[in-house]
């Protein structure tokens, strides 16, 4: 099924951007955190509350960003972490077939006693592995930040709340006292485990899509493009969909809408750690219970994968172009 | 001697076009097979479908009994293949692809493949990316002729290689076929064909369109002379090796012979002839090379004669 010495190779070649991208989504993740520490929660629901009529465009409710663990879970949908794993993705997944056909590699290769499913799994072994990893960087910089990132609050001064007014009305003349706690006392590291998990499957549904394409051709960069505007395509449905109450339908045909990690970052703060992993209590706002949506984008992964082997498995290997 | 690979009526078609068409033959276990023809003969097309590579359109392929169609591993696990155009992996050292290939090949030996680099004199340090085209093909060289299977497949080996390096691969093929392997050698160097093969075929326009045994290829000359007479007369029981061509120059005829088989029975009857400004030569491959290209006289030669 898969070749160590293939796996090796792959290895060796796709490490320099795995490097590249898993500094990038460490680091950034890490940063992430600790500027999250330097706005106050008050200040930035101030902000926020000024635009409340664009809550619908956003992927969680705007309440949930007023919590640090809301603002960390954003890391997931910030546009560095979405491109390193795409260019990931794309540039790995694009590479197996039409990639070293464009190389001239390909021909040196299959002229081994090797089975086509072999090369292929052992490449997507490869590109499944790292993604994986460049998903838990993403999860381990999270943590770090988490770990080493202190929060200051404010603290109101003591007073009373009159029953049924729900009306403060302060103690004395203090002013409200600020204190330093570390954010692991707020948001615990797991909370992030089903969003790292959300990112995966996306990560693994556009690598599968590439490889399924790459297969099907013999120019890495046509394949690369196909990729591109198959999710530009797909974007710009969830965007439509989401904007316009006529245009929801699009929401069910695109694979944006599976990809929710700010959700289950709420649904853990709110339902505890094993809400986001429910395969029955359909969350709120949605159709589905909440694990069947990385599910979808894993089984549709295992689909494009299965029909890559297949067309693999019978297609004519051109001579290098 | 029995066949290793065999193909009958082998075709590849990509919609009109016909890549092959129809092509039947056999190569002996422990010859040295030359494959010649133009650019888009289907050469390196016949080699591909033999591997597995294409799908043939119709006919039938086999390498030690194996259709690589429904076992394209056990066909590659017998044969080391060099593409016509070999490239390797460009983030790999040199000694890095000898131990790769070496490895994904279960005839493979990793010393072997360093002392067949040693013997092209390759520095293997260096990058593939850094090489220069001439060194990537003695690396991809050294990968293949390190193999130890029973058949050798050679699309150009001496392509991009300087003379002394050329003259080394060809003592290796030869010496591979002194080991009882089998090599199938594609090139467009006659010379080279003429040096190492047994024997060779002629394909043009996707078609077989001639088998020729080199040893018999020693055995045809050209005559030329001239002649008093406008008609040369070839006795009849010569006639099948025999193909004459006169025409005028000045007051008398140019005449020019293609024999084919042993010179010595037809030296009584050119003698007879009386041609002036005799000249005899071998007929060489190239005159074969021709006459299958452009269809002149000498290819309808028998081939028994």
């Amino acid at each position: 099924m898969i070749h160590p010495g293939l796996v090796r190779k792959y290895v060796g070649q796709s490490m320099l951007l795995f490097l590249a991208c898993a500094t990038a989504l460490f680091a950034f993740a890490w940063v992430r955190v600790w500027v999250v520490s330097l706005l106050d929660t008050g200040q930035f629901r101030t902000i926020l509350e000024q635009f409340r009529e664009f809550e619908k465009y956003a992927p969680i409710e705007f309440d949930a960003l007023f919590t640090y663990a809301g603002r960390v879970g954003m890391t997931f949908d910030e546009p560095i972490v979405i491109l390193c794993t795409v260019i990931w993705c794309i540039s790995r997944g694009s590479d197996v077939i039409s990639g070293e056909l464009g190389r001239g590699t390909l021909e040196m290769l299959l002229a081994q006693p090797i089975r086509r499913s072999t090369l292929l799994l052992s490449h997507a072994t490869v590109s499944i592995i790292g993604l994986a990893l460049l998903c838990m960087l993403v999860w381990a910089g999270i943590g770090i930040g988490i770990q080493v990132t202190d929060v200051h609050e404010s603290l109101p001064p003591p007073g009373f709340r009159v029953p049924w007014l729900s009306f403060d009305i302060p103690l004395g003349t203090a002013e409200a006292t600020k204190q330093v706690i570390p954010l692991r006392d707020r948001v615990p590291v797991e909370t992030f485990a089903a969003s790292t998990f959300h990112l995966f499957a996306f990560g693994f549904f556009l690598l599968a899509l590439s490889t399924l394409f790459s297969c099907l051709d013999r120019y890495r960069w046509r394949t690369v493009g196909a990729v591109v505007s198959v999710y530009v395509i797909q974007a710009v449905m969830f965007g439509l969909g989401k904007a316009a109450e006529s245009l929801s339908w699009l929401l069910s045909l695109t694979f944006f809408s599976c990809y929710k990690p700010q959700k289950m970052t709420s649904l853990f703060t709110n339902d505890g750690w094993s809400a986001p992993w429910s395969l029955s209590q359909v969350i709120p706002g949605g159709s589905l219970a909440p694990l069947w949506y990385p599910l979808i984008l894993i089984g549709l992964g295992l689909l494009f994968y299965s029909a890559a082997l297949l067309i693999l498995s019978r297609r004519d290997l051109p001579a290098p172009l | 001697m029995p066949g290793l690979v065999k193909t009958l009526e082998l075709s590849k078609h990509y919609g009109s076009f016909r890549a092959l068409d129809d092509c039947s033959l056999q190569v002996h276990r422990g010859e040295v097979f030359g494959l010649l023809g133009p650019n888009g003969a289907g050469k390196t097309t016949l080699l591909r479908l033999l591997l597995g590579f294409l799908r043939p359109s119709s006919g039938y392929c086999e390498i030690d009994g194996v259709d690589p169609v429904i076992d394209g591993v056990a066909v590659r696990r017998s044969v080391a293949y060099l593409p016509g155009d070999a490239r390797l992996p460009r983030h790999m050292r040199g000694s890095s692809v000898l131990k790769f290939f070496a490895e994904m090949h279960p005839g493979g030996n990793l010393d072997r493949s360093r002392l067949t680099a040693d013997r092209l004199e390759l520095d293997t340090r260096r990058h593939v990316a850094f090489m220069s085209t001439g060194m990537r093909q003695k690396l991809a060289l050294a990968v293949v002729l390190s193999l130890d299977t029973p058949l050798l497949i050679l699309d150009e080996p001496t392509a991009n290689l300087d003379p002394t390096i050329r003259a080394i691969v060809l003592d290796m093929v030869i010496e591979a076929r002194r080991a009882g392997r089998t090599v199938i050698f594609s090139s467009h160097v006659l010379g080279e064909i003429e040096q190492t093969c047994d024997r060779v075929a002629f394909l043009r326009r996707g078609r077989l369109a001639r088998e020729l045994i080199i040893s018999e290829l020693f055995q045809r000359h050209r005559i030329t002379g001239l002649s008093n007479r406008p008609i040369v007369e070839v006795p009849e029981h010569w006639q099948s090796r025999i193909s004459v061509r006169t025409e005028p120059q000045g007051d008398r005829f140019a005449c020019l012979m293609d024999t084919a088989g042993d010179l010595a029975d037809l030296l009584p009857w050119l003698d007879s002839l009386q041609l002036s400004q005799l000249r005899i030569e071998p007929l060489g491959l190239r005159a074969v090379y021709d006459a299958v290209h452009f269809g002149t006289d000498s290819a309808q030669l028998e081939d028994e004669a």
